[in-house]
């Protein structure tokens, strides 16, 4: 496997079994994903998008087929070793922000940073990370206070706090208006290109299409198209 | 010191459903308290018992000779008790220390006669510390020197049709088995407000005993000590200080009778309390549990984002913790006022028992049950109440740590 290479799907086919019934979510994918993607997997509803983030994210194991995201196979890996890989190495933006609710701004992000081992300096860390997504004013406001843009900058921001390799963002924008949408993208792209992150969504949302500079099509648990833009044509602004 | 954001969300998550937490902490208050309250009521009627046990002339230790433990006849006496109860009077731990001779006889007047217990008595100190005797009804108590004098109960009086002054024909069999008598004057009547102990007091002074008897010095030992609660401590200390053709008896080995009553009393109080905090736990565990089902999401997405298991639990035991801290101080504001008043004021019991006193086993039981109240309370309540708070969470902590990430998130969409 090539170094740049984060993601690597081969054959990847995930069921569901429900009783007797079995519903196939993925159906054999192959595909990579490099270092510095910013990729969107789209594709109409029950495709597998949100399916194939799971397990990039080593929340599922793959039914069948070979699944490596940043080296490790995912399918031999224990739940903790699963859990330690998100922790250290994944961040993830859900389209519904959950944020903890009891927590402020800043204390959510601060919570992952917490969980990781983070010593005194997950403060400091925390609060250049929110004001980095222009929310400094906010960082003592708790989810119900802030609105959903707020709320899912927060989310990005609990998401990049640590430094991760990968974001896997799922839905980002499903539940922004345009105007909060594009901030969010633009903020996640500035991200990627200043700091290297690799970012993976799922999305209906054409602006996202609009922003990613490659993008995956699935279809019925197949890669329908994989297309990747060149420089000239992903720029949105 | 900083507070980690774990503890800050195990504590905001009780906010997060504050009617439920209040109503969780008020249900381990009042469980708390009742069991605080009962124990108080049961430690204190131990304390009651036992004072009374060592106030009625039975002290809390009895030294006896060895062979008494094995065949109980009054007969038996300890050789050198006068040097035995120097040492015991000399020891710190030891309050008062009396001598005891006891004898089975028969007390009769003109045509009447009673069996009672005759109790051999130095007289300089019976009185200070046996209260059945301490304050008589009619007369005076036992004096040193003066010989031929007894002191009876006001039942042994009535039944013998007997007052101040008269002379009682007692009988006892002597050290060779033959029949002794002798007469004696009544000089006091005593009166406890139980019949079964006013049908039961005759003391007369050891001197009188010896010369009736044969037998020489004293057959027991009664002692009260200082400190009732270092009483087996002090019990062995003596044990091993003394010769060893004596042995060193508690109360619960002198009245095994009266021992088993206060444990059975103890069993049924802790088995009430188990049950009191059996409901509470069970209680609690329901509404962490529906807390955990309504939270599913929350864990899911904590879990996806790295949290392992242990931290979870560990959250999840934390606001268990916080809810104990806070349950145990309500259950003190709920449970230490009725506490402190059993305490101070007791139930007076003696309107069930007619006016008169009650007794059990030859002991004066004070017709006023006090409980106990003291600094026991606080760490008690915490222990009742952390206890309970912890054992719930466990199972809803560990539901908690076993959401699955990718079915929790997956079901929300």
């Amino acid at each position: 496997m090539s170094s740049s290479i984060l993601v690597e799907a081969k054959g990847v086919t995930k069921v569901y079994t429900t009783g007797k019934v079995e519903a196939h979510a993925l159906r054999g994918v192959d595909i990579e994903f490099r270092v510095g993607d910013f990729a969107a997997i789209v594709g109409p509803s029950g495709s597998g998008k949100t399916t194939f983030l799971n397990l990039v994210g080593a929340l599922d194991v793959a039914t069948d087929g070979e699944l490596r995201v940043l080296g490790n196979d995912i399918s031999r890996m224990t739940k903790r070793q699963r859990a330690d890989l998100r922790l250290n190495s994944i961040g993830f933006v859900f389209q519904a922000y959950n944020l903890v609710p009891v927590l402020t701004a800043q204390e959510n992000v601060e919570f992952v940073l917490e969980l990781q081992g983070a010593g005194e300096q997950r403060s400091n860390r925390a609060k250049e990370v929110l004001a980095q997504l222009g929310l400094d004013a906010y960082s003592s406001r708790r989810p119900n206070e802030l609105s959903g843009g707020q709320q899912q900058r927060v989310a990005v921001a609990r998401a990049v706090a640590a430094n991760p390799k990968l974001v896997l963002a799922d839905e980002p924008t499903a539940n922004l208006d345009g105007e909060n949408s594009d901030i969010l993208l633009k903020m996640m792209r500035d991200l990627n290109e200043a700091q290297g992150i690799t970012f993976i969504f799922s999305t209906h949302d054409p602006r996202v299409v609009t922003y990613a500079r490659r993008v995956v099509t699935l279809v019925d648990g197949r890669i329908d198209n994989d297309v990747t833009k060149n420089s000239a044509t992903s720029s949105a602004e | 010191m900083r507070i980690s954001v774990s503890t800050k969300y195990a504590f905001h998550s009780l906010r997060r459903h504050a009617r439920k937490t209040i109503l969780s902490v008020i249900g381990i208050g009042l469980g708390c308290g009742l069991c605080l309250f009962m124990i108080g009521l049961v430690k204190g009627e131990s304390r009651m018992m036992l004072k009374a046990a060592a106030e009625s002339g039975n002290g809390h230790l009895r030294i006896v000779p060895a062979e008494w433990v094995q065949i109980r006849q009054n007969d038996l006496r300890l050789d050198n008790w006068r040097s035995i109860l120097q040492e015991l009077r000399s020891n710190e731990q030891i309050k008062r220390a009396a001598p005891h001779a006891r004898k089975e006889g028969l007390l009769a007047f003109g045509t009447r006669t009673i069996g009672v217990e005759v109790i051999g008595v130095d007289p300089t100190v019976e009185q200070a510390m046996n209260r059945l005797v301490r304050d008589l009804a009619e007369g005076y108590y036992l004096m040193e020197g003066t010989r031929g004098t007894v002191v009876v109960g006001r039942e042994i009086a009535q039944r013998l049709n007997v007052e101040l002054d008269d002379e009682l024909l007692i009988t006892v069999a002597d050290s060779s088995g033959e029949m002794s008598s002798a007469m004696l004057r009544i000089v006091g009547i005593a009166e406890t407000g139980s019949e079964e102990l006013d049908a039961s007091i005759c003391h007369i002074t050891i001197s009188d005993m010896v010369e009736l008897t044969a037998l020489n010095g004293a057959a027991e030992l009664t002692a009260v000590v200082k400190e009732p609660r270092k009483l087996g401590r002090t019990a062995k200390a003596l044990s091993a200080a003394l010769p060893g053709d004596c042995a060193v008896l508690t109360w619960k080995e002198i009245m095994p009778e009266l021992a088993s009553g206060v444990k059975v009393d103890e069993t049924w109080t802790r088995l009430t309390v188990g049950i009191v905090m059996i409901v509470v736990l069970l209680g609690i565990a329901s509404a962490q549990l529906t807390a955990v089902l309504e939270r599913r999401r929350e864990f899911a997405v904590l879990s996806a984002l790295g949290m392992r298991k242990a931290r979870l639990i560990k959250i999840m035991l934390m606001e268990g913790l916080v809810l104990g801290v806070i349950g145990g101080t309500v259950g003190l504001v709920i449970g230490i006022p009725p506490t402190y008043l059993l305490a101070t004021r007791g139930i007076d019991f003696s309107r069930f028992y007619g006016g008169s006193g009650i007794s059990v086993s030859n002991i004066l039981i004070d017709s006023v049950f006090q409980g106990d109240f003291g600094w026991w309370l606080f760490p008690l309540a915490f222990i009742l109440s952390l206890t309970a708070t912890i054992l719930s969470s466990l199972y809803p902590a560990w539901y908690a740590s076993r959401t699955d990430p990718a079915v929790a998130l997956r079901v929300e969409h």
